[in-house]
C-alpha cells in the first residue's frame, strides 16, 4: 500500500551509484528525464522475488515510454544474490548493496520496498508490501508518472 | 569576512530578485485571465437574442427587442474583437529576470566553493584517461594521509567521457601547508578481461596556493599494459 508518512516522498531521491551484478556500474542522477522504479530486495524474500518478477512484465510494456527500473539486493551475503540473479531472467539491472549505504539512504524498513521516481529526481511513491492490490495502484500511478 | 559579506549580498540580491518575481507573475496571470473575464459579457447576447427571435417578427416590441440585443452586444463586442493584451514585453521582462537569478545562483555557487574552499587550503584531484584499450576503469579509491576520502564508481557514460578527453574532479577538500601523501587505488578489467588493480602513489607539499593533482591512466604500448601516474600540476 502506498504509505503517505515515509520521509523521502516529494523530496529529491538521493543519488547513488552501485556495482551491477551482470557488470558495470550504474548512478541514480544519469536517469534524470525517465520515470525509475527502484526496488530494494533480499534473496530469501519470497514476495520480492514475485514483485521481481512482476516489474519484469511492467518493464517490458512501459520501457518503450521511458521507464527505468532497479532491483538493489541488501542480502549480506551476495552470493545467494548472485544465485538468484544467474537463475531468473530478469531483465533489468541488479544492484549489490552490501555496505547498505543506500538502503539507509532511502530508509528501507520493510521487504520488498518499492520507490517511484519521476522524471526530475523526486520520490513520489513508495510500497512497503506486495500484492495484486497494491500493484494495481502501483501501475496506476505508475502511468500517471509515465504520462506527465 | 569579506567572504561572508558577499555571500550575504548575493542572497539578499537573490531574495530581492524573487520578491519582483512574484508581481510580474501575479500580472502576467491577470492579463491572462483578461480575455477569459469578457466572456461571461458576451455570452448574456445571445440569451438576450433569444427572445428575440422567439418573439413575433410583425410585432412593434421586436425592434425595441433587437435595439435591446443590439445595445447588449455592443458593449462586448469590441471586447470578443479586440486582439489579446500584449504580454510580449511582460514576458521579456520575466525572462530577463529569470536569467538574472540564474547569474546570482552561479555567483553564490562560486562564492560558496570560495567560503568552503579557501585558496590558500584547496586539494583538488583530476582523473583523466587516455586511449584505454589494456584498461576498463571500474573505480578509483581515494587516500590521502591514509585516510580514505573518495571511493568512485564509473559508470560507462562515465569512462565514455573520460576516453573522448574529459577529465573527471574526482575531490576537492582542505589540506593544511605541509607534506603529505596520496594513495589512489584503480580497479577495472584489465588486458585479457582480467580483473586488475592497482595502485599509484605521490608525495607532495602543499603550498600557501592551491594544489591541483591529477591522476592519469595511459596505454604503455610497449608493455602492453596500463599505466597508473599522479602528476602534481605545479
Amino acid at each position: 500500500m502506498a504509505d503517505t508518512s515515509y520521509p523521502l516522498k516529494a523530496h529529491e531521491a538521493p543519488d547513488f551509484a552501485l556495482h551491477a551484478i551482470a557488470g558495470g556500474n550504474v548512478r541514480l542522477s544519469e536517469h534524470r528525464g525517465d520515470v525509475v522504479i527502484l526496488s530494494f530486495w533480499g534473496s530469501r524474500c519470497t514476495p520480492c522475488r514475485e514483485q521481481l518478477e512482476a516489474l519484469n512484465r511492467t518493464l517490458a510494456t512501459y520501457r518503450s515510454a521511458g521507464l527505468q527500473v532497479y532491483g538493489i539486493n541488501v542480502d549480506d551475503d551476495q552470493t545467494r544474490a548472485l544465485a538468484y540473479a544467474h537463475g531468473e531472467s530478469v531483465t533489468f539491472p541488479l544492484l549489490l548493496d552490501p555496505e547498505k549505504s543506500v538502503s539507509r539512504s532511502y530508509q528501507v524498513d520493510n521487504l520488498p520496498m518499492t520507490l517511484l521516481i519521476d522524471r526530475n529526481g523526486v520520490v513520489r511513491n513508495v510500497i512497503r508490501d506486495y500484492n495484486a492490490k497494491s500493484e494495481e495502484l502501483f501501475l496506476q500511478q505508475l502511468r500517471a508518472l509515465l504520462n506527465e | 569576512m569579506q567572504y561572508v559579506l558577499s555571500f550575504m549580498k548575493a542572497w539578499s540580491r537573490l531574495l530581492l530578485l524573487c520578491a519582483f518575481l512574484s508581481v510580474p507573475a501575479a500580472s502576467f496571470a491577470q492579463a491572462a485571465t483578461k480575455p477569459k473575464a469578457a466572456a461571461p459579457a458576451a455570452a448574456p447576447a445571445p440569451a438576450a437574442a433569444a427572445p428575440a427571435a422567439a418573439a413575433p417578427p410583425s410585432t412593434e416590441a421586436a425592434p425595441a427587442a433587437d435595439a435591446a440585443t443590439a445595445e447588449a452586444a455592443a458593449p462586448s463586442a469590441p471586447d470578443a474583437a479586440s486582439p489579446p493584451p500584449d504580454t510580449r514585453g511582460l514576458d521579456q521582462e520575466v525572462q530577463g529576470l529569470k536569467k538574472d537569478v540564474v547569474d546570482l545562483n552561479r555567483e553564490l555557487f562560486v562564492l560558496e566553493e570560495e567560503l568552503l574552499f579557501p585558496a590558500n587550503t584547496q586539494v583538488a584531484v583530476f582523473v583523466s584517461m587516455d586511449v584505454g584499450d589494456f584498461f576498463a576503469l571500474d573505480s578509483v579509491t581515494l587516500k590521502i594521509d591514509q585516510k580514505e576520502v573518495i571511493n568512485y564508481l564509473y559508470t560507462p557514460r562515465e569512462v565514455e567521457a573520460l576516453l573522448k578527453g574529459g577529465v573527471h574532479r574526482l575531490y576537492l577538500g582542505n589540506l593544511k601547508v605541509g607534506k603529505h601523501e596520496l594513495v589512489a587505488f584503480f580497479s577495472g578489467k584489465g588486458p585479457n578481461d582480467r580483473d586488475y588493480k592497482r595502485g599509484a602513489t605521490l608525495k607532495f607539499e602543499k603550498g600557501i596556493g592551491a594544489k591541483y593533482l591529477e591522476l592519469k591512466i595511459n596505454d604503455r604500448q610497449r608493455k602492453q599494459q596500463p599505466e597508473f601516474e599522479v602528476k602534481d600540476w605545479e
